[in-house]
């Protein structure tokens, strides 16, 4: 028995992305939508116990392990394998009460999407290599393709939603792969051994990785380059939103900040990449905060917080430091956590996607109102919450660097967040209710992942001394450990 | 009972009572009696502070979370915090009873909603009061901001909504915009932000950046209502009367204002002589804009209104003493807190008597009515009193002290102001008090032949009284408060 789980611990890795792929197969054998449902259900939490393992066992000071078959973890890459996996089982379980989102033979296939748009994400956090980490991240992105164009039974709006997510996708497809392939011919090196040697044309290894970044920030929503986002986040249903909001783009993000972290270690191309991010970043602040001000449909405005969000983790990432990873990874977790919770909150409203269809959600369903509230709040950057503590770190690594205009950018956030977060608050409880009912059979199982978030959005805030503690530690070892 | 426990139940107390209110809304004999029932217990706690920090040699301290490294949500038992902690706990209990009585009056569509936020107001109220640095001054702020903002919207449909969007918005938004980076700032500067004695920047920032900082932490902390941030103010003024009372008077100018002069002393002390020139410019905003709020106040013909920029006027008096950086000025400033709170929830509790009782809240509509509502109007006449500054009530202690204090800062300029601001006040209060006291008596007053019940008047009336305690107070005061202007240890 203790060779079996010594076993199991010393391929964690691997678990990380076989676990998934293995529940996806069985999903061709699962005879309804409810027994994919349980099937998916089970799967996520067998892989979430393996990525919580492997993350304690890493911060008690256990010694990374290289795995073969293409995998090496790192700091940045145990930390996304852990949150976006334990997301990922929360998302599976909340998706019971949305079973009738799908037709009855399409719900597997859809379970068997997220699964493996889970796996690959996780193969592109531990990705040994740029060519695994490229076909990690674009397998990811036809699944969740695949999940958003499910939906399309019930509105014809997400295949449009599908159909963007597509294009988007093969423009940053080809970006990512050119990109790569540039990186590697002008570094002389795969990722993980960037900061190894002294690039034969580090010109070319820095345009290559800013296409790489170009392409992750496309995938991660992250502004000028989330045209795909609002129709996308808005047209889907419950489980779309979820699956695409709570976890495609955290990952992406993830990803993005993987790279970032090897092509910042690396001294010939970290400069121009510091700019790309900053450039990214500084936009992505601005633009989706404006846009969340005036949006009028709850996911749409959820797709440009979370850019406006992502803008702020970018520019963590471009200062280079480890405090600047830690607090990426924070913000990353707080805005995953926080999109849960929102888009978990949300589902019960059903087809209705309008902020009038929140009005008085209070009175109507007082559990899911309390989930987007808390949502609202850390998006917000209250005090005492998970989204403030991200940002008090980006603050503190940006004063830390002498980037005291990063503050400034916190602030813009922030300012814009009180106007679009406020108001959905003020429609949660103090409307009366109009027309959109809340879904009358939803599970209230559904809402179980969605308070989870909730509470783990507030409750972290109140004591963050372990989450900084971790963050802190795998930023140390964002390019994994000395050679 | 130890201190740190009475520290947890002034916090909790006005939770739990907000908590109860809203589950126990029928009967509405159980949720008045709830409703006053705890804020008599939260008065006993708060009393009993005040008492252990008459006393204390080490302050107690209450840590409910560490958020951040060397950043705690904590709330001490300092002499300021403790003397409007007692002060509001106190008419916290008359303003329950008011309460109470005014939406039995008025048949209030939701009073249970009422109720509930302004317990929860009063809790972040307390928060602020006792706040023991700058974070949790900063949240307790946001609380008081959230929870007051739902009595701005209550019971007024489109406009009620239109307004508290306007209330959240300036609030939140100069908090945000402003106070945060500067609380940034000073966390980058001096590695910790809490409230000590002699000022935590003292001795540690330049000139410039104390005095961008002095900027961005007093218009901040926008509910002492310091113009550009005052917008929220003229926002609020449509509210109920029971949240009037609390807006204007006994939570957020107080905890504008207190905000003010805890930054002043405690995170500024002698770091004020570097802050001189935003200080100076703030005393020269404070000023004009006090002598323009108690003219506008005149030019209003609805109480509601009327009143509220009073209060503005008396809460930027309390700003400028702050402001001033002179002992004289700290003490005027706690002063004119202590007799703002009382006069102006006189004020307010007997126009909102008044209008439960007759519907009026025009004031040319007063004339006569002190007549037929003598108690009332008597109370009235005493809170006017005090907010003009006519001795012996509690108001002409603090104008004096301003006045004095201004005039040792070599500012004869600020003191005309503030001469100038209690004529003005005395022109929109005394000549409203006198032609309802002394007026021809309506001959159809009330809504309903019984009048006003107790539970409307007698409140006013104790609140009046009230006014009249710094007359005795007032040295054993000074000494209490000493450790608001003291050296660094």
């Amino acid at each position: 028995m203790t060779d079996a789980i010594e076993l199991i611990r010393a391929n964690a890795p691997l678990l990380g992305v076989g676990l998934p792929l293995f529940g996806a197969a069985l999903m061709l054998a699962a005879p309804g939508a409810r027994s994919a449902w349980a099937l998916a259900s089970l799967t996520m939490l067998a892989t979430a116990t393996v990525a919580v393992d492997l993350a304690m066992r890493l911060a008690s000071g256990a010694p990374f392990l290289s795995v073969g078959a293409g995998l090496r973890p790192d700091g940045v890459g145990v930390w996304a394998f852990t949150v976006q996996t334990c997301l990922a089982t929360l998302v599976a379980i909340g998706a019971g009460a949305m079973l009738r989102e799908f037709h009855q033979r399409a719900a597997p296939f859809a379970f068997a999407l997220f699964l493996v748009m889970v796996a690959a994400w996780n193969a592109a956090a531990l990705s040994a290599s740029f060519i695994g980490f490229a076909a990690a991240v674009e397998t990811a992105w036809l699944a969740g393709v695949g999940v958003a164009a499910l939906h399309g039974d019930r509105d014809r709006g997400a295949l449009s939603g599908a159909l963007r997510m597509l294009t988007a996708g093969g423009v940053a497809g080809a970006l990512l792969l050119v990109g790569a392939a540039l990186t590697v011919r002008g570094a002389g090196a795969d990722l993980t051994a960037l900061t190894e040697q002294q690039p034969p044309a580090p010109g070319a290894a820095a345009l290559g990785m800013g296409m790489m970044i170009a392409a992750l920030a496309l995938k991660a929503g992250v502004a000028p380059l989330h045209a795909w986002t609002g129709p996308a986040f808005g047209r889907v249903g419950g489980f779309g939103a979820l699956a695409l909001g709570a976890i495609g783009v955290v990952a992406a993000l993830f990803a993005l900040l993987r790279v970032s972290a090897y092509a910042m270690a690396a001294p010939a191309i970290a400069v121009s990449v510091s700019h790309v991010l900053l450039t990214l970043g500084v936009i992505s602040v601005v633009i989706p905060s404006m846009q969340a001000v005036g949006a009028v449909n709850v996911r749409r405005l959820a797709a440009y917080a979370a850019a406006a969000q992502a803008g702020c983790v970018l520019v963590s990432a471009a200062l280079g430091s480890p405090a600047g990873f830690a607090a990426a990874l924070v913000q990353i977790t707080a805005l995953g956590i926080a999109a849960m919770a929102l888009f978990g909150g949300a589902a019960s409203l059903g087809q209705a996607h309008g902020l009038d269809a929140l009005d008085g959600l209070a009175r109507r369903a007082p559990l899911s109102a309390l989930a987007v509230t808390a949502g609202a709040l850390s998006v917000m950057g209250a005090p005492l919450t998970l989204g403030f503590l991200g940002r008090w770190r980006l603050i503190e690594a940006g004063v830390g660097g002498g980037w005291w205009w990063a503050a400034g950018a916190v602030i813009v956030v922030s300012l814009a967040a009180v106007f679009y977060a406020g108001r959905l608050i003020e429609r949660v409880y103090f409307r009366r209710a109009g027309a959109a009912a809340v879904e009358p059979n939803l599970w209230r199982l559904t809402l179980g992942p969605a308070l989870v978030a909730a509470t783990l959005a507030i409750g972290v805030g109140l004591e963050p001394s372990l989450l900084l503690r971790a963050a802190d530690a795998a930023a140390a070892l964002a390019t994994g450990p000395a050679p | 009972m130890t201190p740190v426990l009475a520290l947890l139940l002034t916090l909790a107390l006005p939770a739990a009572s907000a908590v109860l209110t809203a589950i126990l809304r029928r009967p509405p004999g159980l949720r008045d009696v709830i409703h006053i029932g705890f804020a008599c217990a939260l008065a006993t706690a708060c009393a009993y502070l005040l008492q252990v920090s008459l006393h204390q040699e080490t302050p107690a301290r209450l840590v409910l979370a560490r958020p951040l490294p060397n950043v705690e949500l904590a709330f001490v038992l300092e002499p300021l915090g403790a003397l409007m902690g007692a002060v509001l706990g106190g008419l916290g209990v008359l303003h329950a009873i008011h309460t109470v009585g005014f939406v039995r009056a008025t048949q209030e569509l939701a009073p249970a909603r009422t109720m509930s936020f302004l317990s929860f107001g009063a809790a972040a109220t307390l928060a602020v009061m006792y706040s023991a640095n700058l974070f949790t001054f900063f949240v307790a702020y946001q609380a008081l901001t959230l929870a007051t903002f739902p009595l701005v919207a209550l019971g007024g449909g489109d406009e009620g909504r239109r307004a508290a969007r306007t209330y959240l918005a300036v609030l939140l938004a100069a908090s945000v915009g402003l106070f945060l980076p500067a609380m940034v700032w000073t966390y980058a500067l001096t590695g910790v932000i809490d409230f000590r004695i002699g000022g935590a920047l003292a001795g540690r920032v330049d000139e410039i950046t104390a005095n961008v900082l002095l900027a961005l932490f007093t218009l901040g902390v926008a509910m002492a209502a310091i113009p550009p941030v005052h917008g929220w103010l003229s926002a609020s003024n449509r509210a109920s009367f029971p949240s009037l009372t609390a807006i204007q008077s006994l939570a957020v100018i107080p905890a504008g204002g207190v905000g003010v002069l805890k930054i002043t002393a405690y995170v500024f002390g002698a770091a004020m002589h570097d802050a001189r020139w935003a200080a100076l410019g703030l005393l020269v905003v404070v000023g004009v804009s006090m002598c323009g709020a108690a003219l506008i106040a005149l030019s209003r013909q609805d109480i509601r209104e009327r009143l509220a920029y009073s209060a503005m006027a008396q809460s930027l008096a309390a700003a400028m003493g702050a402001l001033l950086a002179l002992p004289a000025g700290a003490f005027a400033a706690a002063l004119q807190l202590v007799s703002l709170t009382c006069a102006g929830a006189t004020l307010v509790m007997a126009a909102g008597t008044v209008f439960a009782t007759t519907g009026r809240t025009n004031v040319a509509d007063y004339s006569g009515l002190g007549r037929a509502m003598p108690w009332t109007f008597a109370a009235f006449a005493i809170g006017a009193a005090s907010m003009i500054g006519m001795p012996p009530f509690s108001g002409a202690w603090a104008k004096l002290w301003l006045i004095t204090a201004a005039a040792d800062a070599g500012l004869h300029w600020a003191a005309v102001m503030a001469g100038v601001t209690a004529v003005l006040t005395f022109a929109h209060l005394a000549p409203l008090a006198a032609s309802a006291l002394a007026g021809p008596a309506p001959t159809d007053p009330f809504k309903r032949p019984d009048g006003a019940s107790v539970f409307l008047v007698a409140p006013a009336i104790l609140s009046a009284l009230a006014t009249l305690w710094l007359l005795v107070l007032a040295d054993p005061l000074a000494t209490f408060l000493a450790p608001l202007w003291a050296e660094p240890p």
